[in-house]
């Protein structure tokens, strides 16, 4: 009878173990999840779908080194198709559905509409991509990733003056939202560090003949020019200017950081000074196998380089951020993934580098200056 | 700024990119003159022609002459389909106006919306480069583009005036256009003379949509923003009068050109806005010129007695 009782708590013991042990197990291969809110359909998807790639590429790297403390990431990948609307439906659902604390997403009319969203239910909203100096005041639990409009052309501006020797600068802008701030941006910057702005001049958006624009630019004999355009006029405004015999250089931010352009604009291109927000495979060995490995899967370029590269080093942020939550023995929540990015404040991302978040919600990120020579970006300086 | 050669280089350019705009808006002013419709699904007709033609010369490689030939045809056939399932049920129904307007503008958001989901929203060029080669004359940048471009309107505008003047068919258009009631009792057939209206609008339509993208790029919404100007002008040459309307055109491209040698830049936009508002409110029938040679005045014993 004693024997039968000691088996029987020998027994018993052994399940209490085993049970502890598979709990253990279990919560140790939890997923640790967070949502990603791009355009999959629709007129954007060209660039969502490869960001998206990229993102997943990322999650499953970092997995199959063992994840985060042995836990899985897993992306919550929902369509915005790049409309509000789809965007506060999708955002609602990961919060709501999937519980994610923190969610990335892009596209700033996107990023605004969804801000309320993650403010009100306190989870970590990360903008990948838009650019709209608003995005660094939408609220406590929205920040970005990617530098705002303001970063690179400042950049541009201290160059053109400090290194390139430009006393007068002309600036050409679009006149639309981004046109007109872009443009204030670069005529600030170039006049505090000690240049002159001799012309400022705005073209319509819907024109394509800036013949006057461009004779009034050409009568007050810049140094340099600055052009805050669009993908879309970009070429038309550079073909017009050199057509009519202006051969000062020519500036642009990282709009023009486009091989269309460059394409589109032939020989005129020639000389030509970008800006762009993340390295090339030129500068990075990491980049470069980025891109070999888009070719051999998807046997072309990812569209969008500079996003995807971007969005590939969003999952390794989150993942630095559970981490730090994980490690700390706090719950995971929405505000205990922020507190963890405020206090860490700085991530070496392995696509763009070095990223600082500051206390005003915007980002410090070195800036590429490339020049196009033979109708190719070179790459020309790093202004940090 | 007010150099010689500075004004002429505004003037020629000014002339050089009027040219699409010339050629839609005298498609836009036919097919009002003859059909009587207000029709802004030429922005959709606008769109296929140019994405037509962007897929047979960026995407397939095919020759200039072969691309306008397939955008042509493709184009034709658009206008045909709205003419035919959409613009003839109302004529039969005898639907007010409202109908044909609301119709025609969301067929062409929905041409747009289309073309958006297929092609995306990057801009897009016919050309592989948008620079052509160029040369100076007397002072002035003279391109290669211009002088394709305004040659080729002309030769637009002179066929249409030959087919509408000198042919059985224009003519037939014509007696269409002043009263088509009487011009069917006459063994004209209406509905074949409204089919050739729209074809030889859809004709104007790929030469402008062509010369666009020579020059500029495009995205699916930028039809329906031209539209602006085709309809100004359709308004201020006088709603009957093709010329009117191309000579218009003409004129707003050289005022917006000008305009910058006087206000920002900036503010070019406006003036079609503030010449539509101008144009609706005095002068609703066109401008009229006066005329070289006046006509007789019918006799007074025609009028009615107001005794």
């Amino acid at each position: 009878m004693k024997a039968v009782r000691r088996g029987v708590l020998r027994a018993g013991a052994a399940l209490v173990l085993c049970s502890a042990v598979w709990a253990g197990s279990a919560a140790a291969a939890e997923p640790l999840p967070f949502g990603l809110a791009l355009p999959m359909t629709g007129s954007q998807a060209l660039f969502g779908a490869d960001q998206a790639k990229a993102a997943q590429w990322a999650v499953d790297d970092i997995n199959a080194k063992g994840g985060v403390n042995g836990r899985p990431l897993k992306m919550v990948l929902l369509d915005t198709q790049a409309d509000p609307r789809q965007g506060i439906n999708a955002v609602n659902r990961m919060i709501s559905v999937d519980k994610v604390p923190v969610f990335g997403t892009a596209w700033s009319s996107v990023v605004k509409s969804v801000a309320p969203i993650a403010n009100r239910s306190q989870t970590l909203e990360l903008s990948v991509g838009a650019n709209s100096p608003e995005i660094a005041r939408l609220g406590d639990y929205v920040y970005t990733t990617y530098p705002l409009a303001d970063v690179d052309i400042r950049a541009l501006a201290k160059y053109s003056h400090d290194t390139l020797k430009k006393q007068k600068a002309a600036v050409l802008y679009i006149h639309n939202d981004s046109g007109v701030e872009g443009a204030r941006i670069y005529r600030e910057s170039f006049t505090a560090a000690g240049g002159q702005v001799v012309a400022y001049e705005a073209y319509d958006e819907q024109s394509t003949d800036y013949t006057g624009a461009l004779l009034k630019v050409r009568a007050a004999q810049p140094d340099i020019i600055h052009i805050q355009g669009l993908v879309a006029d970009l070429p038309q405004v550079i073909t017009q200017l050199r057509r009519l015999g202006i051969s000062q250089p020519i500036t642009t931010y990282s709009a023009g950081y486009n091989p269309t352009i460059v394409k589109q604009l032939g020989a005129a291109g020639e000389g030509l000074i970008v800006s762009s927000l993340a390295p090339s495979p030129e500068l990075s060995p990491t980049v470069a196998k980025f891109v070999e490995r888009w070719q051999s899967t998807e046997h072309r370029v990812p569209n969008g380089l500079p996003y995807t590269q971007y969005l590939y080093d969003m999952p390794y942020l989150i993942a630095d951020l559970y981490k730090h939550v994980l490690d700390s023995g706090k719950p995971v929540t929405g505000a205990t993934i922020r507190a963890a990015m405020v206090s860490t404040g700085k991530f070496d991302l392995p696509m763009t580098g070095m990223l600082e978040v500051l206390p005003d919600h915007r980002v410090n990120k070195p800036v590429y200056l490339y020049q196009v020579k033979d109708g190719k970006f070179v790459a020309l300086a790093t202004v940090k | 700024m007010f150099d010689t050669s500075i004004l002429l280089q505004i003037l020629w350019t000014g002339i050089a990119t009027a040219t699409y705009g010339v050629l839609l808006a005298a498609a836009f002013s036919l097919v009002l003159k003859v059909v009587k419709v207000w029709n802004f699904a030429q922005a959709g007709m606008m769109g296929i022609a140019y994405y037509t033609l962007y897929v047979c010369l960026q995407k397939a490689a095919l020759p200039a002459a072969l691309a306008l030939g397939i955008a042509v045809l493709v184009t034709i056939g658009a206008a045909l389909l709205i003419d035919t399932l959409g613009l003839r049920t109302f004529r039969r129904r005898k639907s007010p106006s409202l109908t044909y307007f609301i119709f025609t503008l969301l067929l062409s958001e929905l041409v747009q919306y289309v073309l958006a989901m297929i092609f995306g929203t990057e801009p897009v060029s016919l050309a592989a480069t948008v620079g052509s080669a160029s040369t100076m004359i007397a002072g002035v940048i003279v391109s290669r583009w211009d002088v394709t471009a305004m040659l080729s309107t002309l030769a637009c505008l002179a066929v249409l005036y030959v087919v509408l003047r000198r042919t059985r068919y224009g003519k037939h258009m014509t007696a269409v256009a002043d009263n088509p009631e009487l011009s069917q009792l006459y063994g004209m057939s209406v509905a074949r003379i409204y089919a050739l209206t729209f074809a030889l609008a859809a004709l104007l339509v790929v030469a402008a949509m062509y010369l666009f993208g020579t020059r500029a790029s495009m995205v699916p919404e930028t039809p329906l923003r031209m539209m602006l100007a085709a309809v100004i002008a359709a308004l201020l040459g006088g709603m009957d009068n093709l010329i009117g309307a191309a000579l218009a055109a003409l004129f707003l491209s050289l005022l917006q050109s000008f305009s910058v040698l006087f206000i920002p830049s900036a503010w070019q936009g406006l003036i079609l806005y503030a010449l539509l508002f101008i144009t609706i409110l005095f002068f609703p029938r066109g401008v009229k010129l006066p005329r070289r040679n006046a006509r007789r005045k019918p006799a007074a014993a025609a009028a009615p007695s107001t005794a």
